[in-house]
This record gives C-alpha cells, structure tokens and sequence, in this order.
C-alpha cells in the first residue's frame, strides 16, 4: 500500500440546497479539496465518481461529472457504489504505478428526489422483494433477525441514535444533532417495526471531493495527508431469501482484507475511532460485531455523529465519514475531537444490499 | 509496479432480443461459461467487476447490487464500473487495475444488459441522458444525437449514405460467423438505403439493434495464466477519456476523446505508428458510421484521409490490411451496450489466440485494438491486447462454435412467459442553481444568456457559474447575446423521443446552432421550423421565434424553434445583465419524472417459482454441488455458479409447513405515506431448505406474530407479483 488522502473538501450538509445546482455544489467543494490538498488542478490525472442514475435522475450519471471537477477529457470513470468503493477503485489505479493523483467525486441533492422510498424500492428485485410497501420493511425485519440473533436489546439501538444525534449537534456541517433519550427513540412513529422513524438516518444534501494519491505526491503537496494502511470491499449475499440478515457478511470480508493489509489483529486494541456506517441505528451495531468489535467493548465510534447526525448522502455517505476520519487525523476536529492516530472508516450501500468497504488510515506512514 | 495482465477464458450468452432469463441469470450463464473455459472454479476468482449501462434498461436501480450473485461475486470484493455506452471495454480496463496493481490474481469481469424489460421501448430511456433543463423538454433521444453527429461526419468527411451503407453490410456479413449473433444477415448497402428512414441521415438498418446478454472474461496475472497453461493473450495498454457534457460546443466530426484514450493506451502497450502496428480493429459500431468516425480517431488521424483510403481499397475487409469488427459487430451481433463491448474484447481474445473459428483472420496476428464510446459523445475507453509473439493456433470449442450452443433462452414476447408489470414513481424537483437560473430568466424575457469567463474571454452558452475548462475559474459576468447563429448540424426526424412514428408527413428538424458573436462553436440544440427539410443547409443563417411574452415561462421552450434569417447583416446585440438575485423565489426549480414503466419477465427460476404459486405449491431446487434443496427457486447455485435446472431440480416443499424465520409490521407504502391498516411482510422458512421465502402475512390487528410460528401458503389463483405471495397463521 501507498496511497494517502492528500486532502478533502465538502459542501454542506443541510436538509435542502436550493440556491445551488449540484454542479455548484460539487465545483465548491472540489476547490476546497484542491486547495487542502495543496495540488493545482493540472497535476490531477483523473477522476473516479461515485453515483447511481436515479438520484441523479439522469440515465448515464457519469455525463456531468467532469466538467465541474475541472477534469473534462481526462481519465474518469464512475463507480455505482459508496464514496469508498470509488476510493478503493482509484486507489487500485494509483497502485498499478500509471496514475499518481486522482480526484474522488460524489454529491447528494436528496432533496430534488420527491419520492425517495419508490427510488430504494426500485433496487429491490422485482421478481421476488417489490412488496406495496415501504422498502423499509427490510430493515425492520433485519432489526428483527438482529434483535433475536445476538444479545444486543432495542434499547441498545436507541442509544446510537442518541449517542450520534447527540454528538452531531458540535458538528458543524451535520444538519441533525440534537438531544433525544432512548424512551423517545422507541416511542417514535413506526416504519417498519419494531423500526421507528428515529432509527433511520434522514436525508440530507451535499458533495464530497477527495484528493488521492501515492504517498510521494503526498510527500510532496499536502499539508497534513492520511494514509492508508489497508482497505478492503465485499458483498454479501445479493439473493435477501439467502442471506444472514442479522449479519453483515459484507463488512466481514473488507474487514479481512483491511485488517490483513494494515497489519491489524485486535481492531478495539489498535484502532482509535470507528467510523461506521449508521444508516440505521442497528446497523451500526452488526457492522462492529462484523468488525471484530462485541458489545462489551467500548470504542469510540461516530464521534462526529455519523449519518445519523450528518445525513444519509447517497453515494456520499461514506465520503463523509472519510472527511471526518481525516479531520480527526489530523487534530482539527474542534468539540468533537478525539484521540486519532489510526481510524477505520466503513461504509455501507443500505438496502437492500450488504456491500462495504472498510479503509483503515494512519496519520503518518508506518512502516510495516 | 504492474504486473502483465492475460485474458484467460471466455463465456457468453446468446445476443437476443428478448431473452427470459433475469439479468442475474443472464450473467450466470456466461460465468459459468467463462469458468469452464479457463478450467477455474468461482473459488479461485478473487475479484469480480461488472459493467453494466444505464439502470433504465433493466428497471432495477442500483443494478450492480442486483447482479453480484450472478456474476460469482457473493462474499466476494465486489465492484461495479460505469461509464456509458463506453463501458464494455472499460470492464477490462478495470479488471486490469485490479491484477496490475498487485491486489488481485484473477478478477472475473462481466458485463451484462437487459434492453428489453423497459416499455414503450427502450430506446426511450435515453430521453433521460440529456440536460433536464436545456435539452429534454426538446424530447431529443438517442437517435437524435447520432443522427446530429452522423451528418457532420459526413459533410467534413465527404462520405455518402450509400458508402455508410456499404459499411453496415460488410459488419452485418462478419456477423454470419459469430456464433451469438442476433441478427447477422448478408444484406446489401440497397437494402441498407431502402431501409425506413428514421432520423436523416440514420435509417433503420444504419442501427444496431437492442439485445439482452451478458459476457465474462476472467483475467489474472502472468504467473497464473501460464501455470494454467494458457495461450495468454496479454492486454498491453488501456486508455480511458471523458470529454465535457456540454455537446452543443464542440464540433462532434472527430472524437478526440477516443484520440486521446488511445494515445494513453498506444504509450503504455509501445505503439509509435497505429497504421504500422495494429493489425485488426473492434471500434464500437453502434451506428455504422461510427465505425469509420471512431477508427479515424484510433488511427490519431483527424484528417481522415488514411481510413478514406483503406476503406476505398477494400482493405477494412475482412481479407484486407486493416480489417475492422471481424466479430460482425454491434451492427451484426447486436448491441447489448456493455455485453457489446466485451464482446469486442472477446474477438481480440479469439483472433490472438486462434479460436476465432470461421472468422479467424488468415494472416499473422500480433495486436488488435478495441473501443468503446458512450454518453453524449463523450467516453472514449480503448484496450490494446497482444499475443506476445506468435499467434498460438489453440484447439478450442470456439472454433466451432454455433448459435444453439450458447446459454440463453429467446422468447419472441414478455407475454409468452411469467412476468411481472411494475411503473416506478419517480419524480423530481431539480434545483437549477444560480447560473440556470440567470439563463431561464432571460430566457423569460425572450433573451439568450451567456457568462464570460474574462480570464478567458470565453463566453459560455448556457450560462455557468464556473469555466469547466482550465482551473474552474469563477464566473460573474452575465450577458444577453445574440439570438442568430448558424447550423452546425441538422436532422430531420421521423421518430419521436420513444422511437413511435410521428405522424405522417410531420418531421421534426433539430439543429445544433452555433450562435453569432461569440466563441465559435458556442451553441446549443434546438428545433428549425419555417422551412422545408430540403432546403435546411449546414451554414444557414437562422433566428430564434419566440412565444409570446406572455407565454413565456422561463423554459427552453420560450423559443418555439430557429427559422431561417436572410442574407445581409444583423446587428449584435450583446450586453452584460444583472443575473437574478439569489433568493427563494428566483431559484426555482425543475420538475420532471422519468416516463418508463417495465415488465419484468420472470425468469426461468421465477417461471417456476409463479407457475407453482398459482397453484398452491411450492418447489425448492435441488443442488448436487451443495448437497441441499434451495428456495427460492434457482437457475444457479450462487455458491459454485453450477447451473440448476428448476423444473428437472425440482424438490416438492410442503406448502403448509412453514414457519416464521423474522418478519415487521409496516406502516409506510412505497411512497411512504401513511397506510391505513399496518401490513405484515414476513420471511418463512421451511425444514431442511436453504433459504426462506418473503411474503405479506394475512393477519389481524389483534393475532399474536412471533418468531417460529406455523404459517401456511395461501393459494390465490394467479400470482403475478410478490404481493400475492400471501401466508396466514396456522
């Protein structure tokens, strides 16, 4: 491994954007990524996006992509995946020694998207999943299988919601932070019980830009650069009648691989903060049991509030938890600081999919 | 560093206009395929990457998600790349970043379509590629766009409809050979020209046709691709480029993206001269003159003159120094889009490594290059592959290989088969943001606005916030310009956005017009009325006809169309405005929905599956390699990708004899309002199967629902989706 985030940037979070078009939007922040990542747009070799078509609402998303990147007629490419697959992807590229510095792209305009519930319903399959219902049943019978498989209690997943919300509330860029008790996370309207409306994470606008590249260019350009000492992706099982749903198989297998690329044997011991994936708050739970992490451990997770508290992004999701993870590394934090030498940052596709990434990142390159 | 990267086997299906397996057993088949013909198991796969293009065709959003138990990809690090049209040679380009980078040994790379599920057509879907604001309300479609660029080519390039003509049928008459040809024909150029005109210049048969299939090719490194003992045919250089989404401004006779991703792969596989060092071509052919438009790009030759020259002297053929899509094409075996260009890349496969059966090229292979293009004239993505010296001569199946050997099962409609109707509800209110805003204000009041990028003194139609070339400068300065200009391009169009005939004797004109006093170039798409087609001119002079103003709405529809402007001069008009100021009720926005609705068809698994159902029973599959029955039930085994077979495989399950594995009580609909009555989706299992069947329960408000209980199935006549998948509490 060596490729590092040279630096990053962002637009947003807020419930709504109006005054700017997601190409605004992306072209704010892509210069706030090119600037703390002390690189000129001329040094960037390509870009790698992250999108789906129907957010966008656009067929072939990955038409609009360059230009606002300053990246027209450069190597770009889109992955259909979280912020972190694109990551991954670019950092293969960088890997095969022909690509040095590579700009990752992804936006949210959830707000422009008036019926988001028939979007993620549309991912089900529509031989077998298409009930008439809200594609949150899922979840809630995942909560279900979750609740009855391990011995994590409805309480327990309340207290996420209350913990991230919470911490959410010194995070500037979150729209969501505030303060509930886990009574009122219970008692809140149902979805798809024993799911309520507060367990799921809202939606929210923005874009998130990252500039990435091999450790020299690193080196070479960025202030305060991470490192990445291993990253991982896997899918679990696509077919929902033959999957584990109190386990996130998915997780599981980045784990592995991330683990063994860093060197990592007991990820509670060696790891500072979790970012994980809590787009609902059970699923934060079975993404660190499928990390390694059993609910007698205490680790720091989502001490920036997580999507709970910063928003579900589409695609960006995990974006955000890596521009929050590299903030940590880096000591600018502010109220939400906390001890960050070596995180792990996770993400999620949410339903109906089990497919993750895991990425551990280092503030400085150790030697392995 | 990078480590050499080889194809190593094959598999595809069928190229079929219909096909009745789901897109997850259309992928299946060919991976199971792929993995006999490289001698694998999925347990020596290590990665997996699937391409795929627009969500559209399929009616599944986030596709990729859908498809990873068909491709081998279960449990697996698993990816999926997009990038249009382009994609399918951009599957290999990222099979290759996963083994050159040293992450991976073996990647399994599939690409897989299903045209056919989208209804009124699929060519509709492509309504949605263009700009919502700016270009949709136009109910420009794919057709449209080529057509637009096909007569620029042809008027820079000097070729006639006849000469493109003769290129269609020479591709189609390739196709003979190809075993998963759809519609290989040997057609002449008249049967080409007297085919129904669609979209001047484009006729029906200048097209290739939409298909259903699916590809995979398994690439690993050197060391294991010789320990296999392979004829490895190594891929020796890729490039990839993407040009900016603005269209109007640029002039589309030459792809330089394609230029420019070929320059990238030509550097990296050491090709100086392309004339001298390739010796066979795949350029995407999804029209037959983009044949040639693309091949003037991978020969880097802008002039156009050496491709006028091998194509005058017969030598695209076949049997000729140059010779182009051996496979038969997109033209000829079909257009799958992503399947299409990895079919390309497996008739590199093929030649380099001698099976390419009765299309073998007779002559000393060393490289062959293939390409693919995609969005709106934008993708460029190119693949060199090379067999390293000799041309191995391998002894395979492939060499003769026919149609009915190939997996994939054709049905002439969706009615012939279990199926199932869904219309997705998917509407939006985009924001248009502060320079769209500016523009559609102007527009309003019946002017065209432009912004200046002063570093640049570039002034950009429609209005942008920022210069998407050079460094993303900020852009401040706004301006009414000119409402004249000149043709660049036209079409007379006979189809509307659907591909349904317009009335008779109406067409539709569309231009792109480069509009006067400023950048040249500098335009945008739209309709010509007051003048007949004949007489519609590249270089005519036309003015914009706007609605009134009290019909004006801030849309691009304000200008009803262009009409032809006389000789003489015309005063410009070009002055800085104030844009609009940045407030709620100026930055409005658009709203649209996405107008297809789709009929899924079943599958061979789910015909069963259905078929059983309306009659009250329930069959799992039996899987030998697993040792279990499965439910639901199954086409593959998406542990060892072994195909099953349903019916043959099929293991009688107790329809009564179910129990309750989880289950919730929902209380949204799938538009998420309120429902009146909450409604119980449940997941039941059933005593030594693998895995569950979700159903709704039919229960009432006060039954007691718990983990374990008795459910049994109710029998409801005909099932035609998951909601009549009904059980009741025992």
């Amino acid at each position: 491994m060596g490729v590092a985030v040279l630096g990053m940037g962002i637009c947003g979070f807020t419930p709504t954007s109006t005054g700017l078009s997601y190409r605004e939007m992306i072209a704010k922040a892509a210069k706030m990524a090119y600037r703390d990542a002390g690189v000129t747009i001329d040094l960037v070799d390509g870009a790698v996006s992250a999108e789906e078509d129907f957010p966008s609402g656009y067929s072939i998303a990955d038409e609009y992509v360059p230009d606002q990147l300053g990246m027209v007629r450069k190597p770009v490419y889109t992955i259909p995946g979280d912020f972190m697959h694109a990551v991954a992807s670019a950092a293969m590229q960088i890997e095969t020694g022909r690509f040095d510095i590579l700009v990752i792209e992804s936006y949210s305009k959830a707000s422009n998207v008036l019926t988001k519930d028939e979007m993620t319903r549309f991912a089900f399959d529509p031989v077998y999943n298409r009930f008439g219902v809200s594609p949150h049943w899922l979840a809630g019978l995942e909560l279900n299988s979750f609740l009855g498989e391990s011995e994590y209690t409805i309480e327990e997943v309340a207290e996420v919601v209350v913990s991230n919300r919470g911490a959410a509330i010194s995070n500037i860029a979150s729209p969501y932070g505030d303060n509930f008790t886990i009574d009122d996370i219970l008692d809140a309207r149902p979805v798809a019980l024993p799911l309520t409306e507060l367990m799921m994470a809202g939606h929210a606008d923005g874009a998130v830009i990252a500039v990435v590249g091999s450790d020299e260019a690193a080196r070479k350009y960025a202030r305060k650069p991470a490192y990445f000492a291993g990253i991982g992706w896997g899918s679990g099982n696509s077919i929902l009648e033959r999957r584990d749903n109190s386990f996130s198989a998915g997780t599981a297998i980045a784990a592995r691989r991330a683990y063994e690329e860093a060197g990592v044997v007991s990820s509670s011991d060696e790891i500072d903060a979790f970012f994980v994936s809590d787009l609902y708050a059970h699923r934060q739970l079975m993404h660190l049991e499928a990390l390694g992490i059993h609910g007698t451990q205490k680790p720091v997770v989502n001490p920036n509030g997580g999507a709970l508290g910063g928003g579900d992004l589409f695609e960006a999701t995990g974006g955000a938890r890596l521009y929050e993870a590299l903030n940590q590394l880096r000591g600018e934090s502010g109220p939400c600081q906390t001890a960050a030498e070596r995180v792990l940052v996770h993400a999620w596709r949410g339903i109906p999919t089990d497919s993750c990434v895991v990425a551990i990142l280092d503030n400085e390159r150790r030697s392995s | 560093m990078s480590n050499r990267v080889a194809v190593i086997g094959v598999g595809m299906t069928k190229f079929m206009r219909r096909a009745q397996e789901t897109p997850g057993e259309l992928a299946a088949e060919a991976v199971r395929m792929a993995l006999e013909d490289a001698g694998l198991e999925r347990e020596d796969i290590e990665s997996v990457t699937l391409g795929t293009a627009p969500d559209a065709f399929d009616g599944i959003h986030m596709k990729g998600e859908h498809l990873i138990a068909g491709t081998g990809g279960t449990d697996k690090p698993y990816m999926r790349h997009f990038i249009g049209g382009a994609t399918g040679v951009m599957s290999p380009i990222h099979g290759w970043m996963h083994v050159a980078s040293g992450k991976y040994n073996t990647c399994m790379v599939v690409a897989e379509e299903k045209m056919s599920s989208c209804f009124p057509h699929p060519a509709g879907a492509f309504l949605t590629i263009f700009d919502r604001v700016t270009e949709q309300p136009l109910e420009l479609t794919l057709i449209h766009i080529f057509a637009l660029e096909m007569a620029r080519f042809m008027h820079v390039y000097g070729y006639s409809e006849r000469e493109l003509a003769e290129v269609s049928a020479m591709i189609k008459r390739n196709a003979l050979n190809h075993p998963a040809a759809q519609i290989a024909a040997d057609i002449s150029a008249d049967d080409v020209l007297n085919s129904p005109l669609l979209s001047w210049p484009v006729k029906r048969f200048d097209i290739s046709p939409t298909s259903d299939a699916a590809v995979a090719i398994i690439l690993a490194n050197e060391r294991v691709a010789r320990a296999l003992k392979k004829a490895p045919v190594f891929i020796e250089g890729v490039g990839f480029r993407l040009e900016t989404a603005y269209w109007c401004t640029r002039d589309l006779c030459y792809p330089d993206y394609v230029a420019m991703a070929a320059r990238d792969a030509y550097s990296m596989a050491g090709i100086v001269d392309p004339v001298r060092d390739i010796d066979f071509f795949e350029p995407y052919d999804p029209f037959d003159y983009k044949a040639l438009h693309h091949l003037n790009a991978l020969l880097l030759d802008k002039t156009g003159r050496t491709v006028r020259d091998l194509f005058e002297s017969g030598n695209l053929q076949h049997d000729g120094s140059h010779p182009i899509c051996p496979s038969g094409g997109a033209l000829g075996v079909g257009n799958p889009i992503a399947a299409t260009g990895l079919m390309k890349i497996a008739e590199l496969y093929f030649q380099l490594s001698g099976q390419a059966g009765k299309r073998q090229l007779q002559r000393r292979l060393r490289r062959g290059v293939a390409q693919a293009w995609g969005d709106l004239m934008q993708a460029g993505t190119v693949v060199v592959m090379g067999a390293d010296g000799a041309s191995p001569v391998t002894s395979s199946r492939w060499n003769t290989m026919k149609r009915e050997d190939l997996p994939g099962t054709p049905i002439t409609s969706v009615d012939e088969v279990a199926n199932i109707a869904d219309t997705p509800d998917l509407r939006y209110a985009w924001d248009n943001g502060f320079a769209i805003s500016t523009y559609l204000d102007g527009l309003k009041n019946g002017k065209i606005r432009g912004s200046l990028d002063t570093r640049t003194n570039r002034m950009m139609v429609p209005a942008r916030s920022f210069s998407e070339i050079g460094d993303l400068a900020p852009v401040t300065n706004y301006f009414d310009i000119s409402d004249t200009g000149v043709v660049k391009t036209f079409t007379i169009s006979h189809v509307n956005w659907d591909s349904s005939p317009l009335a008779k004797g109406k067409v539709n004109i569309f231009a792109v017009i480069a509009l006067d006093g400023i950048n040249e170039d500098m335009g945008l798409v739209h309709k010509l009325s007051d003048v007949e087609p004949e007489d519609v001119e590249i270089g005519m002079r036309v003015k914009a006809v706007w609605k009134p103003k009290a019909k004006r709405s801030g849309d691009i529809l304000d200008i009803k169309y262009f009409a032809p402007l006389g000789a003489g001069m015309i005063k410009l008009d070009i002055k800085q405005i104030k844009p609009v100021e940045m407030d709620v009720l100026s930055m409005a926005q658009k709203q649209g929905k996405i107008p297809l609705s789709y009929r899924y068809t079943a599958g061979i698994a789910g015909s069963k599956f259905y078929t059983d159902l309306g009659k009250g029973k329930i069959n799992g599959t039996y899987c030998a390699a697993r040792d279990e029955v499965m439910i639901p039930p199954a086409m593959f085994d998406e542990e060892t990708l072994e195909l099953l077979d349903p019916e043959a495989d099929a293991r009688e399950i107790d329809p009564g004899s179910g129990r309750i594995r989880s289950w919730t009580a929902v209380y949204e609909d799938r538009q998420g309002r309120m429902l009146e009555k909450e409604k119980v989706v449940v997941q039941v299992e059933f005593e030594d199967v693998e895995g569950s069947i979700f159903g709704i329960l039919d229960a009432d408000a006060d039954d007691i629902v718990e983990e374990g209980m008795a459910v049994k199935l109710v029998k409801s006549g005909k099932v035609d989706g998951p909601d009549k998948v009904v059980f009741t509490l025992q």
